[in-house]
């Protein structure tokens, strides 16, 4: 949590996850989509075929002295240290992963890759909520499969989502803010 | 808290010191923009996105030297056609300083390292909000908190 020069509580939310699982995708749902939330604009840092290269960038707010600014990071490999870099200050996660079955090792890789980065902290400091995403193929995985292949327990918020459609976007943005509030009012 | 106005004060002076200085913008490393400056004749830009973008690039930059070894960063300068654009790392922030293509590049240096002094010392007394924030501030906070946790439910 940190303020600006008007006072105004700013939160850092970040999309984290493998490559094409839906990040940005996601992002542009709820800025394109979603009424009740006020933006400022979409900055997006991608190569011509919008994939991100360094990040996705939206300042959001449900009205009020409460900011959310929203990252999402470049899933690609070659990328990590600039995800290291979006990584600095996050107070909530928003993990996207991709339900189709040849995405598995690289769901695993990017979750490993979190919890190397933000150790401990990670679920308890800041916390996490995880999106399957995808869940309009016909081939996906199960979510069974999914939460085992993440090492996933009870106690992470999971949401299904098919964020091309929107679905179950709104409830996971809405649930990762919720417990970043929470956290900061509680601790 | 230190008191928000003294960095505008800071940018000020700086933004006053080269006429050809369009804009100064103090971020911190997370992304977000603490506080700005422009001249009047300015056009209006999104300021949150180039403080989002400028903290960034200046933290990936730093990364980059310690992948290579080669110590400290100091100034990240892109240079345009029509403008210029410095970034300088002050303690826990990040000085950005927007001008024209000619300018006194040295003495926008020498201001930056000057004006970096202090406003890493202001930064730390800024950002330490939590553990002193004063039990008035701290009931504000809760009060924004609360209601926006109720607005949300409503989204
Ligand atoms: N079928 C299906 N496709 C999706 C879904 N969500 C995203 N996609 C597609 O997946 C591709 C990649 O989506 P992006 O949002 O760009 O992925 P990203 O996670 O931002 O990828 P990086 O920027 O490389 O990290 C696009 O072609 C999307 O249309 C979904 O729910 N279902
Ligand atoms: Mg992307």
């Amino acid at each position: 949590m940190r303020k600006d020069d008007r006072g105004r509580i700013h939160l850092k939310l970040v999309f984290y996850g493998p490559s094409l699982g839906g990040k940005t995708t996601a992002l542009r749902w709820l800025y394109g989509k979603v009424e009740g939330l006020q933006k400022g604009e979409f900055t997006a840092i991608e190569d011509e075929t919008n994939r991100t290269l360094f990040f996705d960038y939206v300042p959001m707010s449900a009205g009020g002295r409460v900011l959310f600014d929203v990252f999402t990071v470049a899933g690609q490999k070659r990328h990590r240290h600039q995800r290291k870099v979006v990584l600095q200050g996050t107070d909530g996660l928003l993990f996207v992963a991709d339900s189709s079955p040849d995405q598995r090792d690289e769901n695993v890789e990017s979750f490993e890759e979190l919890k190397l980065f933000l150790g401990d902290a990670l679920g308890r400091e800041i916390p996490i909520v995880v999106m399957l995403n995808k869940r309009d193929l016909p081939n996906r995985m199960s979510r069974d499969e999914m939460l085992d292949l993440l090492g996933l327990g009870g106690n992470v918020p999971i949401y299904e989502t098919i964020a091309i459609q929107g679905v179950g976007v709104k409830r996971a943005f809405q649930a990762i803010a919720r417990e970043v509030i929470l956290k900061r009012m509680y601790k | 808290m230190s008191e928000p106005k003294v960095f505008d004060k800071i940018l000020t002076d700086i933004i006053r010191q080269e006429k050809g200085i369009r804009k100064v913008i103090l971020v911190d490393k997370t992304g977000l923009t603490i506080a700005n400056v422009s001249k009047l004749s300015y056009y209006p830009v999104d300021v949150d996105s180039i403080g989002a973008i400028a903290s960034a690039v200046f933290c990936a930059s730093e990364e980059q030297g310690k992948n290579l070894q080669i110590g400290e960063l100091e100034i990240v300068t892109s240079e345009f056609s029509e403008g210029k654009i410095f970034a300088s790392a002050c303690g826990k922030g990040v000085l950005c300083v927007v001008s024209e293509a000619e300018v006194n590049i040295g003495l926008i240096r020498l201001l930056m390292k000057k004006q970096g002094v202090q406003l890493a010392e202001e930064l730390d007394k800024f950002l330490a909000v939590e553990p002193s924030t004063p039990a008035k501030d701290r009931e504000l906070d809760e009060e924004d908190l609360k209601s926006a946790l109720a607005e949300l439910e409503r989204v």
